[in-house]
């Protein structure tokens, strides 16, 4: 038979699996699926930000033609309040606490009616002064959001490590400054939607976009005094996901409660207007940090506070400072360090996971002070930077363990190709040229989870495989496909490993029906636990075929391999048997056996302890971006030029789909710095459209240079970390440092929007 | 009962009759009376080019244009371009070289792209941005798109 | 006793006269490219009303036209024929410039120049270059069987945001300019905080040129800093024949901040709008005066 050359998938650009249907505009999303006998939800929210509900009348909206059912909260019995304080009732009775309140629903035949309807829905309100400073919120004597609490905190963080006082007492250069983040949305491009159905045999099937299809699964059944085993979540395709699907909303129960009400399936889905003003956003956060070193270059101590908006209810916004927490720890080698966050309540919109989950932030704080340390002392700011940097081997003083470490070559990388030191020099020079137009070049570096994060029991992710008598691999893995292309790589991890083409493979991960347990897309684990997962059971099932081979060659299973369809004789790769024929005769001999396996992959990081510390992810993953950016100074205009975004991947496993990340990361990562801000006004949204919540469109994309570092990390699927985050994390304090470089002055406040960098500019004539 | 009008307009290459009423917008007729779903609603008011149809051979977004406006025009939506020589070649090479993630904008650029290409066959990096200006896309920062136009157009080299 | 017809839901007359007697029959909707109806209508600012009526298969509207007079520009002349157009791009550069920078190609296909003028807002991309060429709107109604039309300046027909001059029955026709000096060019600057999809913080356009070192025929028009689109005359006269240096724009910039009205929203503050309207006029002067 003919000998069969190693080609591998590993690296390769791999084209997305669904991406042909996807060109052609026939994939369904959540809104173009339609169940037999739907009816249309549509949610009567507040519009106001706090307020008594003295009385809501439904009269007029139920005797509306074509209307099934009008629910307010006093009509549901199990409207428990959601989310992980606990304090999120679907439907709001009583009080209203912010602008996006769930009053009442209703489901009717058509969308049409339905927004009747509502709009036909009578409610008394008695006015409460408006909250929306968090500062004023901690005040003795502010009105209380929650009345059942004794204050407006939701609750409060705080680490440390070392001594912070000795770290004081130690440095020779101290900087503070305060930082102000700001709203920003997802901007999905498909809008928010569910369907729920009571099916025939009682069962509740829900079509979702969640990206945590098992722990909603599990919420629900709590919510609703289900079994679990009485819910079935099908995912179908998702217009976008960036961690705005990681909790539950009250707009998926209250679907739920209607489909219950009207006993037909109900399907809701947002407009872009409610899905800016309704949907969660990214955490506003303001962050004093003060950092210190030593002459000499070494970063001493860093203390942090922050004060966290947490709006009207609790979701994961007020979870990040537990990533904060790392990057103000861990972010280079700094042995003394304090953290502490407060949540306050007020009116404003809640905040959600968004893609960098508190890095964002933390990162801008931690890399425009890097810059600020670097200047005071004289350094040069990669120089101080590499100083500072750790390698591999090291642990950070909250634990965090690394094992591979790509920092000191992503940090020479971005510099390296950038041209970072002379431009930077030569900007400083051109300062006070005279020329409107001014050149800068800024650098900031980036620390995130790379195999998972212990938030959960469990870090895992579950695959099924089984191999068909004609070699039709089935992988039916736990893990959600959101756009980013996880199941292309998990088809290249086991195509990889059982020696068939990506033609043969069909992925399953859309059912909690059929796959098997993950905690969800979120801190860019999948490729890590997904991919490590697929990759074993794809190892046991090339196991059993080998060992039947060896059987049926009297060769070694050692002396045999599986490559392009076939059994090869591993030594030069000579074609020995089709793989389907070796399937069928298992299939067909007397002691029948299928090729079936499965594994459960929990990665080796441990959860942290009471103090925060703990090496809670399998594998660290870092970035260095150095970006150009050219400043108007007559209008405060800043375009990006040029970025150059180094990654310690670990390995590359699809060309394509880490690219597309990065490019994806680096859009997303210029618009909170420049052009994105949810504009929120006393509690209400100014700009919930895309005419006025500006999106980065393609003429200002910059010129975008990506770099890899593989770093091979030991534990990782084929060497491969995760990077889904990290491309945005770190854009925001670069341009924030080539700003400075250009113009000599430093914005402590995003977005830099052409009117704060006019106003930072000119101060004499801003006042 | 609400009053409509009846409309007739060549739709993808053949006869098409619906009956609208006044005020609802193509968006609505393509997608929910004429069931082609691969015109996308993303956010109604013309900021995001995901309702991308082309009309009397003229890229437009459906959702600012009145159904009853169709009578008598030639529209072509996705389903048709797709199918087109130029539409092949978008499609394939989106499809292929990464400039598909969510795939929620996909088919509006898909008809914009076609559009831009019949109409600057040898379009630069600078023309095809401009080009898609009127497309939001959220997840893959834009370059694939621009570099998989730009393989087709020359406008790389 | 025969029942009266009811009036159509829907109308596209290919023949002004037709358009104008469904307009003065009762009430009627104009409708040309939609591009600001749609998004009004949804927002409920502007409910459908009577018939919808589309003036887009209306020839005798639509077109661009060069005679001894002057330019004339049919209403519905989308922003891109107005962008394609090669002569427009000689002789009234500013105006094509706007096209230019109107909203995407999408938008551009669809949007109708007299749509742009009739919705009279204050940010009106193509109103302030049409201020400084000049011109004029020609309205025509029915009376009786004849097409009765009148001009006026557009500044007269601009009255303030979302407000025009425009009476029942009447249709916005044709906008007229007048050849404009020989060497004036024409230049439009909108500031918005992005190129594409972005409606005017602010916007200046100026035409003008040098005779014999002094500025000559300087036009001068702002939007986005008032109620309307205006032309900024007290700065034309601080410019009109006086030397082309920096002392004489320096002057001609304060005034200008004096004769704007700029206000504080979502988009800007009026000190911002005030800020840019001078910094860039300034640069604008600037260039024309090195030529």
């Amino acid at each position: 038979m003919a000998v069969i050359e190693k080609a591998s998938l590993i690296g390769q650009p791999v084209r997305k699996f669904d991406a042909p249907e996807k060109a052609r505009g026939a994939t369904r999303y959540i809104h173009e699926i339609d169940l037999p006998n739907q009816l249309y939800g549509k949610i009567l929210r507040a519009g106001r930000v706090h307020a008594r509900i003295r009385c809501i009348d439904c009269r007029k909206a139920r005797a509306l033609p074509g209307v099934h059912a009008v629910l307010t909260a006093d009509d549901v019995a199990d409207n428990r309040p959601l989310g992980h304080s606990k304090d999120n009732p679907p439907l709001k009775g009583g009080k209203v606490r912010s602008e996006r309140d769930e009053i009442a629903a209703v489901a009717a035949e058509t969308p049409e009616i339905a927004a009747a309807a509502a709009a036909l829905i009578e409610v008394d309100y008695e006015d409460l002064p408006p909250l929306t400073d968090p500062q004023s919120a901690l005040a003795p004597g502010a009105p209380l959001i929650h009345e059942e609490r004794a204050d407006n905190i939701t609750r409060t963080w705080h680490y440390e490590n070392g001594d912070v006082a000795a770290g004081r007492a130690a440095s020779d250069v101290i900087v503070s400054d305060s930082f102000r983040l700001h709203y920003v949305t997802h901007c999905c491009m498909g809008v928010s939607g569910i369907i729920a159905s009571f099916e025939p045999d009682g069962r509740l099937l829900l079509y979702s976009n969640t990206q945590v299809p098992f722990l909603h699964k599990r919420e629900f059944a709590q919510l609703l005094g289900l079994d679990p085993g009485m819910i079935r979540i099908i995912q179908p395709p998702i217009g976008g996901g960036f961690g705005s699907k990681l909790d539950i909303y009250p707009f998926e129960p209250i679907c739920i409660f209607l489909a219950r009400a009207t006993g037909r399936p109900v399907k809701l889905l947002f407009s872009r207007e409610e899905e800016f003003i309704a949907s969660p956003t990214r955490q506003p956060v303001i962050v004093t940090l003060t950092s210190g070193a030593t002459a000499d270059g070494h970063l001493t101590f860093r203390e942090c506070t922050t004060l966290h908006d947490n709006g009207a209810y609790t979701s994961w916004g007020a979870s990040t400072p537990f990533v904060m927490m790392q990057t103000v720890s861990s972010l280079y080698r700094v042995p003394h360090c304090r953290y502490d966050t407060t949540v306050v309540y007020t009116n404003n919109p809640y905040a959600g996971s968004f893609r960098g989950y508190g890095n964002l932030q933390g990162t801008f704080a931690v890399e425009s002070q890097m810059d600020r340390l670097a200047e005071e002392l004289g350094i040069e700011p990669l120089e101080f930077r590499l100083l500072n940097a750790q390698e591999p081997g090291e642990t950070s003083p909250q634990g965090l363990h690394f094992k591979s470490c790509g920092f000191r070559d992503c940090l020479q990388t971005a510099a390296r190709a950038s041209d970072y030191r002379s431009k930077h020099a030569a900007n400083v020079g051109r300062r006070n040229d005279g020329a409107a137009i001014k050149r800068g070049i800024g650098m900031a570096s980036m620390l995130h989870v790379g195999g998972g994060a212990k938030i959960y029991p469990s870090d895992g992710c579950g695959t099924i495989l089984k191999i068909d008598d004609f070699a039709h691999v089935t992988i039916m893995t736990g893990a959600s496909e959101i756009g980013q292309g996880s199941e292309t790589v998990i088809a290249q991890l086991v195509c990889e490993e059982l020696g068939v083409p990506l033609s043969a493979v069909t992925v399953i991960n859309n059912d909690t029906d059929i796959t098997p347990w993950d905690v969800g897309v979120h801190a860019s684990r999948t490729t890590f636990i997904a991919g490590n997962s697929a990759h074993r059971a794809a190892g046991k099932a090339k196991a059993k075929i080998l060992r039947a081979a060896a059987g049926l060659t009297n060769m070694q299973v050692d002396e045999l391999d599986l490559r392009g369809g076939f059994i090869i004789r591993a030594s030069d790769g000579e074609a020995l048997m089709a793989l389907d024929k070796l399937i069928r005769k298992l299939h067909f001999q007397d002691k029948a056996e299928l090729v079936m396996t499965s594994d459960y992959y929990e990665p080796p990081s441990v959860g942290q302890d009471k103090d925060f510390k703990g090496d809670v992810s399998a594998a660290y993953a870092w970035a260095t971006q150095a970006v150009e950016v050219e400043v108007d100074t007559g209008t405060g205009i800043v375009r990006l030029l040029d970025v150059y975004s180094a990654h310690d991947v670990g390995r590359v496993i699809n060309r394509l789909g880490i690219e597309g990340q990065i490019e994806g990361g680096i859009v997303m990562g210029q618009g909170y710095a420049l052009t994105e801000e949810l504009i929120i006004e006393d509690g209400i949204c100014r700009n919930p459209g895309f005419r006025d919540y500006k999106l980065v469109t393609a003429p200002e994309i910059p010129d975008m240079h990506l770099y890899f570092i593989e770093s091979m990390d030991g534990e990782g699927p084929k060497g491969a970390k995760g990077v889904g985050e990290s491309p945005a994390i770190c854009t925001a304090a670069a341009v924030a440092n080539a700003i400075h470089n250009a113009t000599g002055v430093r914005i402590t406040g995003l977005p830099f929007t052409p009117e704060r960098v006019y106003r930072a500019l000119h101060p004499e004539s801003a006042s | 009962m609400s009053r409509k009008v009846d409309i007739a307009f060549t739709l993808n290459g053949s006869p098409s009759a619906v009956s609208v009423p006044p005020d609802g917008s193509a968006l609505d007729m393509i997608r929910d009376d004429l069931g082609l779903t691969g015109t996308k609603y993303a956010c109604g008011e013309g900021e995001c080019g995901a309702c991308t149809i082309v009309v009397d051979g003229r890229p437009v977004c459906a959702c600012l244009m009145f159904a009853a406006q169709c009578e008598s025009r030639n529209i072509e939506t996705i389903e048709g371009v797709a199918l087109s020589e130029t539409g092949q070649a978008v499609t394939r090479a989106f499809a292929q070289k990464g400039a598909v993630q969510c795939g929620f904008c996909t088919p509006g650029l898909v008809v914009q792209a076609s559009q831009l290409i019949a109409r600057q066959p040898h379009a630069g990096r600078a023309a095809i941005k401009r080009g898609i200006e009127g497309i939001i896309c959220r997840c893959t920062g834009y370059t694939k798109i621009i570099d998989d136009i730009a393989d087709i157009t020359g406008g790389n080299d | 006793m025969t029942a009266l017809p009811k009036a159509p839901l829907y109308a596209r007359p290919d023949d002004l006269t037709e358009a104008l007697r469904l307009l003065s029959g009762g009430e009627a909707t104009i409708v040309a490219g939609a591009t600001d109806l749609m998004v009004q209508m949804q927002a409920g600012k502007k409910p459908l009303a009577g018939t919808l009526l589309d003036i887009g298969a209306v020839d005798e509207i639509r077109g661009v036209e060069k005679t001894a007079e002057g330019i004339v520009i049919g209403a519905t002349t989308s922003m891109t024929d107005i962008l394609e157009d090669r002569m427009l791009g000689d002789v009234v550069p500013a105006l094509v410039s706007a096209a230019d920078q109107f909203a995407s190609d999408q938008i551009r296909n669809a949007a109708t120049i007299g749509g742009n003028i009739v919705n009279a807002s204050p940010a009106g991309d193509t109103l302030v270059p049409l201020l400084v060429y000049r011109a004029e709107v020609t309205l025509a109604r029915l009376k009786g069987d004849d097409i009765i039309y009148r001009t006026l300046p557009l500044g007269e027909f601009l009255q303030g945001p979302g407000t025009t001059a425009i009476a029942r029955g009447e249709l916005l026709t044709h906008i007229r300019l007048p050849l404009p000096p020989v060497g004036l060019g024409g230049r439009f600057y909108k500031f918005g905080t992005r190129p594409a999809l972005d409606i005017a913080t602010v916007s200046i356009g100026l035409g003008g040129r040098l005779e014999e070192g002094c500025f000559t025929d300087i036009r001068i028009a702002f939007g986005a800093v008032g109620p309307k689109p205006f032309r900024a005359t007290a700065t034309e006269a601080a410019l009109s024949g006086r030397p082309a240096d920096g002392a004489t724009i320096e002057a001609a910039v304060a005034i200008a901040r004096g004769e704007i009205h700029p206000i504080d929203d979502v988009r800007a503050s009026a000190w911002y709008r005030a800020e840019m309207i001078t910094n860039m006029l300034k640069r604008m002067l600037l260039d024309v005066a090195q030529g």
